[in-house]
């Protein structure tokens, strides 16, 4: 029998490889997280939850983890919100700024975090508006990284865009804003559903920026892992690590489970 | 009464002038194509129409009203793109029902209409499916259904056929002029395709660089050309170089291979000025059949012959000059062969002397 896979033998052995890279610092801290001894090694000396359930009882990750979260949730909304904004002008405008801006927003995932994280600081510090260790100059670092990936998902899918659907929908008697919230939001949804998921990741994970910005009273679950990992080699960071891993896994699938849903509803 | 005006209508982008000071009026239930090649106006001028494209200057009246400022969503015009643009998020009916919602139609009576559309464009029961399950002529009419539901003033069509094979497109020509005459509906009907304009229309304005180089019904564009290149985009015509030799009772003398020759003259033209001898290759005549006395008569050599079914055609020379003849393959009419000479004749009513470009 001939192999009748369309995909080479090849790209999936590569794949294969790739994906257990991918896959084994995953499985490293799951299992130091389930560890029975009483630091962080690996293999762990044997399974036990006590380091599961003491994450929920610690001081310091709980907290973190939930902070984590909300500043991730924050930022999702307005980076997907002004991203797609940005991304609307980038692929219509005719102004001679659009290449310029566009370079502009792309810059903080190209610049290396500990540079942009610097530059904020300065900046803040310098502008003496208190934005230097607040929640809010932490949120412009955040909405800054986390606003390209937006940008970059939803003009992927305004790219082949036909704006004759929106001429259309206006000649059919829909006001500016109801064709955009009738029919070009509903057919871009899929570019802004996959932005918000990247956003989220990013902003949960990022650390280098976030090492700036942050302050005690403020520690982002990066932070209180790296900062208790130099201390105490505790299990518990990597119990924190399962969970973080579970949120983004939750997330990632629950938002595509949404978006999918919505079309079998619509294919009913 | 006049349903659309366009008064010196002009639009540019930056330097190009895309529509150049068009006028046209266009009555009520009148089927009206633009036609021109690719890049004249056409959709500029379409779009202006519609709201989509602001003119530069000039104005737009639709049943006397001044629209040229207002946004495409009061215009009550319906337009129905070359790719159609279905919503690839609804299903048909619902694109169907798109404007029947915004207008705040209770539930039962837009279904009842959705129901209506379907049927009116032969969809009855695709409802339920989606663009990308349906053809490209299918698509079309679904287009064409999303628009007609809400009682438009005015139907704008842009090259609605272009993107269909071509036994498609003979049928649903047809089928767009049935429905277009059925329901009264005045419409702009945007083509390059001759055959389209000239089947379908009451008039076709033939556009040329923004501007509209002649309007009239099909019989006056492709009988009464008032430009050469009318004469040379629709249908084929022989253009042979000329001088004018002055008026010659209600024709004009032309001076054609150092004959005078007469033919119809539709614009003034100074007196031994170089201009142009047109005439169709269906016009010219030969052998017998150029034998009446009344005729424009030629001696000319046949240098080509090509067998096209129902039709032969003659590639002939006159001087030095060729032209081109048409005639019915029929058993009783003679054959040339190449190297005959001939005489070659046509009825001076056909042809016609223009400016040269
Ligand atoms: N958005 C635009 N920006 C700049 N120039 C444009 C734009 N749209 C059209 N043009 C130019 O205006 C002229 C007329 O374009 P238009 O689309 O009206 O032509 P058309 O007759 O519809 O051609 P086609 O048969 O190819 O559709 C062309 O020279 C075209 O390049
Ligand atoms: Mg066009």
């Amino acid at each position: 029998m001939g192999d009748t896979s369309p995909i080479p033998l090849t790209f999936r052995l590569v794949s294969g490889v790739a994906l257990v890279i991918l896959l084994t610092p995953v499985l490293i801290v799951v299992l130091s997280g389930l560890n029975s001894g009483e630091y962080l090694t690996f293999p762990p000396q044997g399974l036990s939850l006590k380091w599961v359930a003491g994450f929920f009882t610690s001081p310091i990750f709980l907290p973190a983890f939930l902070f984590s979260f909300g500043l991730a949730t924050v930022t999702t909304i307005i980076s997907t919100i002004l991203g797609t904004m940005a991304a609307i002008f980038l692929t219509r405008s005719r102004s001679r700024a659009r290449e310029v801006l566009r370079g502009l927003f792309i810059l903080p995932v190209v610049l290396p975090g500990v540079v942009l994280g610097l530059a904020l600081y300065v900046f803040f510090a310098w502008t003496k508006l208190g934005l230097a260790g607040s929640f809010p100059g932490l949120l412009i670092g955040h909405v800054l990284v986390t606003m390209p990936f937006v940008i970059a998902t939803v003009t992927a899918s305004l790219v082949d865009f036909d704006l004759s659907v929106e001429d259309a929908a206006r000649s059919l008697g829909a006001t500016p804003l109801q064709a955009f919230t009738k029919v070009t939001l509903p057919i871009i949804q899929p570019g802004i559903s996959a932005g918000t998921i990247f956003a989220f990741i990013v902003s949960f994970g990022q650390f280098e920026l976030t090492l700036f910005l942050a302050t005690p009273d403020m520690q982002p679950l990066p932070i209180a892992m790296y900062t208790s990992l130099r201390y105490a080699f505790e299990p518990t960071a990597a119990a924190a690590g399962i969970f973080a891993i579970c949120l983004v896994t939750i997330s990632t699938l629950v938002t595509s489970r949404l978006v999918n849903l919505k079309k079998l509803l619509r294919r009913r | 009464m006049s349903d659309i005006r366009l008064d010196q209508l002009t639009h540019s982008y930056g330097e190009t002038r895309a529509v150049d000071n068009v006028s046209l009026s266009i009555a009520e239930g009148e089927f009206y194509s633009l036609l021109g090649p690719s890049g004249c106006g056409k959709s500029t001028t379409l779009r202006m129409i519609a709201g989509f494209v602001t003119p530069t200057s000039g104005r737009i009246l639709i049943g006397g009203g001044d629209v040229t400022r207002l946004p495409p969503e009061r215009r009550d015009i319906g337009i129905v793109f070359q790719n159609y643009a279905i919503f690839p998020h609804m299903s048909v009916a619902e694109n169907i029902a798109f404007g029947l919602r915004l207008r705040k139609v209770p539930r039962a009576e837009i279904d009842t209409a959705v129901e209506g559309a379907l049927a009116q464009v032969g969809l009855s029961g695709f409802g339920d499916r989606y663009q990308r399950n349906l053809s490209g002529g299918q698509q079309q009419r679904v287009a064409l259904a999303r628009v007609l539901v809400t009682k438009p003033r005015i139907l704008l069509l842009d090259e609605p056929l272009s993107a269909l094979d071509k036994a498609l497109r003979e049928e649903m020509k047809f089928w767009i002029k049935d429905l277009q005459q059925t329901l009264g509906i005045t419409t702009i009907y945007v083509t390059h395709d001759q055959d389209e304009a000239l089947t379908m229309s009451d008039r076709i304005g033939v556009m040329r660089a923004g501007r509209i180089e002649q309007s009239g019904t099909p019989r006056e564009i492709y009988e009464e050309p008032a430009s050469l290149f009318v004469t040379t985009f629709i249908g084929q015509s022989n253009v042979l170089d000329a001088t004018y030799a002055g008026a010659e009772g209600p024709r004009a003398a032309a001076m054609v291979e150092g004959r005078a020759l007469s033919a119809e003259l539709s614009h003034a033209l100074p007196r031994g000025s170089a201009a142009k001898l047109v005439i169709r290759p269906e016009n010219v005549l030969m052998g017998p059949e150029a034998a009446d006395r009344n005729l424009t008569q030629l001696p000319a050599t046949v240098i080509g012959e090509s067998y096209q079914g129902a039709m032969v055609r003659y590639r002939l020379r006159l001087g030095s000059q060729e032209l081109v003849a048409e005639r019915q393959n029929q058993a009783h009419l003679a054959r040339w062969r190449p190297g005959e000479t001939v005489t070659v004749g046509w009825d001076p009513g056909r042809a016609r002397l223009l400016p040269a470009d």
